[in-house]
């Protein structure tokens, strides 16, 4: 958008080396959307309301428009629902371009910041998301404190962890990997 | 005294289920001159007709009355069976006591019964007075004209004359081809248009049947179908063709330099001129307005220039080495029969000057036929991508649809083909320039034909950017000479814009200069968008109004290549199914002029949408008198003669009053 508030998109600033690295990034079949809206009908997130919904994420994809698309933080309210994926005509998955255009960002660290923490927690407990006072909660209907997941085993956190140590979370992580 | 018979079909239960058949049956016995009433479930089938045809045969009915469906569909099947009986097809009336009574009153038994007793008492009243008529045949010359030497115009002289149809092919430019030949790949195959026309534009020229008249106009049309009487005009060229061998000096020294239509002005071409290089025939043609011979004759009498004759010799230049340069040249006219008309003018690519918001004088902004001309090896840059104002290769090209079609102001309906030559256009670039910058805009994306649909997704794939979202509002120049797009981008929600280098307008197809009046010359009318009208766009998309004339091609409505081809085909298997029996039928319900009584008025002359009517010496007077083979059988003339002089067989006023009379009977 320009300054000064003239709400107009310059489509010659598009790159199309950006739209190569979104391909690149996993987004392989994004030039062939036909932008039939269908993905945007079924999006829980649309309905939400989010500004930049999944059609829209595409289209701007196609044109190269990395700013705008960095800019908007839209991306990373997807809820992995998958039905996007399951309903295109043209077999595009939708998803992917998601994901294609979050691994961009991250490489810019372009992100909102309850990502970083969502990715620290992943890293330190092997879940991105937990809701507060869990232990409490599992104890009250007759199940134990922790999960039977990465919280009850240390080795296999441990083991989790060097596994993560060896993606590119090493190169882009902004808190310590230890 | 009439022998009716009257037949009451209960259409299974169609009639059956609203109308008491029994009721009917008793009611039509008391009818005046009614000799015999039976009903029969299914009246149109086998057993059906034979009740009908053994009254005929035994002689108990010498009228037949059949109350069932609507004639539209069974009139001939019932005639035919009447007449196979011996007795004449014209001793026959349907009452349509389905779709006029069963269907619409199904709920009112009592109404529908009443209503069938009218119909069938107003047929009976009228079959008493019928009258024997008898079709006509006339021999029909077996040949037919061809108007247009485009890609629908050859399919179908080729065809025809493949059949054994003798061809004559009429084109008022001085090569075939058309606009086809004119564009550089066809889509979805891609296939070079001029390596795929060309072969066929050989096969017209040598074909032993097809008579190539280029440079010629329909002039006067006279006559009817299976006998056109058609005058045509070969423009006089100032060049003898039976001479000329289209080496091409002449278009090379010649020293006029004009604007080349063929190229829409991007180029020039000389006064004496071939079309293009793979003209057929490859002939030139001198443009006297624009030849310094006859504008110097004109203005001092004296020839000023003779170079493409003579030659320069003091330069050593020779003129035409076969000597066919011919300045005293005249039209020549030429008359021929034929039995049938096939045209297929084609169509006028939308000039860009209407559209000021899109800077039409900027050399820059082009329509998609120019653009064509550019992309063609034959064109005005060799095939090399540059921009008209100053010859340097476009890096972003700006293309826009919709230009006039889809418009209440312009054209309303949609040109058809834009939307895929848009993008085979996006594909010939991204083939040849990979880093070229390509936004299409779009309203919809309209690729429907087979194949399209790949061709559309292949052509995102290598990276051309697909815009939708209502039109492109302006289009400016600025100040650096580059183009600012100016435009709403539907998908992403915002407006956008963009610097172009070049940019293309897809503006409508429109029909051919002169359609109208060439219509009007054989009777085939146009349609509120200014192509020629077909009888029926689903059943009859080739026939026009007046009988034995066709359409094909574009000049029917906007379409592409493969739809042309077909019509075209189409057109000239109609065309052949009229001619090649040899005879054509005339009906008999026409209407005659009672010379004797007509009193020279000529109110119904005008009135004849046909032009049947002509005003002809009779008697030492001036008499009305219908050319039975033209009349329609409409009835205009005779309900408007205030002589009551003409007769409308089938259909008489006292047939008709007697009608009226048992339908308001009480």
């Amino acid at each position: 958008m320009e300054e000064g508030g003239v709400n107009v998109i310059d489509l010659t600033q598009g790159d199309e080396s950006f739209v190569r690295e979104l391909i690149a990034l996993g987004a392989d079949e994004l030039r062939e959307c036909i932008q039939c809206g269908k993905c945007a009908a079924t999006c829980p997130m649309a309905l939400a309301g989010l500004e930049f919904f999944i059609k829209r994420i595409v289209h701007a994809a196609n044109l190269g428009l990395r700013d705008v698309l960095l800019e908007d933080s839209s991306v990373w309210g997807c809820q992995s629902c998958n039905r996007c994926v399951e309903i295109c005509p043209m077999d595009i998955k939708p998803y992917e371009v998601i994901q294609a255009v979050r691994r961009a960002a991250m490489k810019v660290e372009s992100c909102p910041a309850n990502t970083y923490e969502g990715l620290r927690n992943l890293y330190r407990f092997g879940h991105a998301v937990f809701p507060k006072g869990f232990e409490e909660r599992r104890k009250k209907v007759g199940l134990p404190e922790k999960p039977p997941t990465a919280l009850s085993f240390d080795e296999l956190r441990k083991k989790y962890q060097e596994v993560l140590k060896q993606t590119i979370l090493e190169e882009i992580a902004p808190f310590p990997l230890d | 005294m009439a022998k009716v018979g009257v037949y009451l079909c209960h259409c299974g239960e169609n009639i059956k289920g609203a109308i008491d058949i029994e009721e009917l049956k008793k009611y039509v016995e008391t009818l005046p001159d009614v000799a015999v009433v039976r009903n029969y479930v299914f009246m149109c089938s086998d057993p059906g007709q034979d009740i009908i045809k053994q009254d005929i045969k035994s002689g108990n009915v010498d009228r037949v009355v059949v109350a069932a469906c609507t004639p539209r569909t069974h009139g001939p099947i019932f005639k035919k069976a009447i007449e196979d009986a011996g007795l004449n097809g014209y001793l026959f009336e349907m009452a349509n006591i389905r779709d006029q009574d069963s269907w619409p009153h199904w709920h009112n038994k009592e109404g529908a019964l009443e209503k069938a007793k009218r119909l069938v008492r107003s047929a009976v009243a009228k079959v008493r007075l019928n009258e024997p008529l008898e079709d006509r045949y006339e021999d029909m010359e077996k040949s037919v004209l061809v108007i247009g030497g485009g890609v629908a115009g050859m399919f179908a002289a080729l065809d025809l004359a493949n059949m054994g149809l003798k061809v004559y092919l009429v084109e008022r430019q001085p090569s075939i081809g058309g606009n086809m030949a004119k564009i550089d790949k066809t889509f979805p195959t891609m296939d070079c248009s001029a390596c795929i026309l060309t072969p066929k534009m050989g096969e017209v020229a040598q074909h032993p049947n097809i008579e190539l008249i280029t440079y010629a106009e329909v002039d006067d049309v006279k006559g009817y179908v299976g006998n056109f009487d058609i005058r045509i005009k070969k423009k006089v060229k100032y060049i003898d063709w039976d001479k000329c061998i289209g080496c091409g000096v002449c278009t090379e020294i010649c020293p006029s330099r004009v604007p080349n239509e063929y190229n829409f002005g991007l180029n020039q071409r000389r006064a004496a001129y071939i079309e293009f290089p793979q003209a057929v025939p490859k002939k030139a043609v001198i443009d006297e307005s624009n030849c310094l011979y006859f504008k110097s004759m004109k203005k001092t009498g004296k020839p000023a220039c003779e170079i493409c004759k003579k030659g320069i010799p003091p330069k050593g230049i020779q003129g035409c080495p076969a000597d066919a340069i011919k300045f005293d040249d005249k039209d020549e006219y030429m008359n021929i029969k034929v039995g049938a008309v096939i045209i297929a003018t084609g169509f006028k690519p939308m000039p860009k000057h209407y559209f000021k918001e899109y800077s039409p004088h900027s050399p820059d902004v082009i329509t998609s036929m120019e653009f064509e001309r550019i992309l063609s090896a034959t064109g005005p840059t060799g095939g090399e991508l540059k921009r008209p104002s100053d010859g340097t290769k476009p890096k972003t090209i700006a293309m826009i649809s919709c230009v006039g079609s889809r418009d209440e102001r312009y054209h309303p309906y949609c040109s058809k083909v834009c939307c895929m030559y848009m993008l085979k256009h996006a594909r010939i670039l991204k083939d040849k320039y990979p880093d070229i910058k390509l936004y299409l805009f779009f309203i919809d994306v309209r690729t429907a034909g087979k194949d399209f649909e790949e061709f559309y997704v292949y052509t995102r794939e290598l990276g051309v950017k697909v815009i939708r979202g209502g039109r492109v509002s302006v289009v400016d120049v600025k100040p650096n000479g580059k183009l600012r797009v100016r435009g709403f981008d539907v998908d992403l929600c915002s407006p956008v814009e963009l610097e172009a280098d070049l940019v293309v307008l897809a503006t409508a197809i429109e029909p051919p200069d002169g359609v109208e009046e060439l219509g009007r010359m054989f009777t085939a009318t146009c349609g509120r968008e200014g192509f020629l009208r077909e009888v029926h766009t689903k059943l009859y998309p080739v026939e026009t109004q007046a009988r034995g004339v066709f359409i094909a091609g574009c000049v029917q409505g906007p379409k592409d290549i493969p739809e042309s081809i077909a019509q075209a085909r189409a057109a000239a298997s109609a065309t052949a199914a009229l001619v090649i029996p040899g005879k054509i039928k005339f009906e008999a319900i026409i209407s005659e002029v009672d010379r004797d009584k007509c009193s020279s008025c000529g109110v119904c002359v005008p009135l004849c949408p046909y032009t049947a009517i002509r005003i002809v010496e009779y008697k030492g007077k001036e008499k009305a008198y219908i050319e039975p083979a033209l009349c329609a059988g409409c009835g205009v003339c005779a309900s408007a003669c205030p002589s009551r002089a003409i007769k409308f067989n089938g259909f008489t006023t006292e047939q008709i009053l007697a009608q009226i009379d048992a339908l308001t009977e009480a």
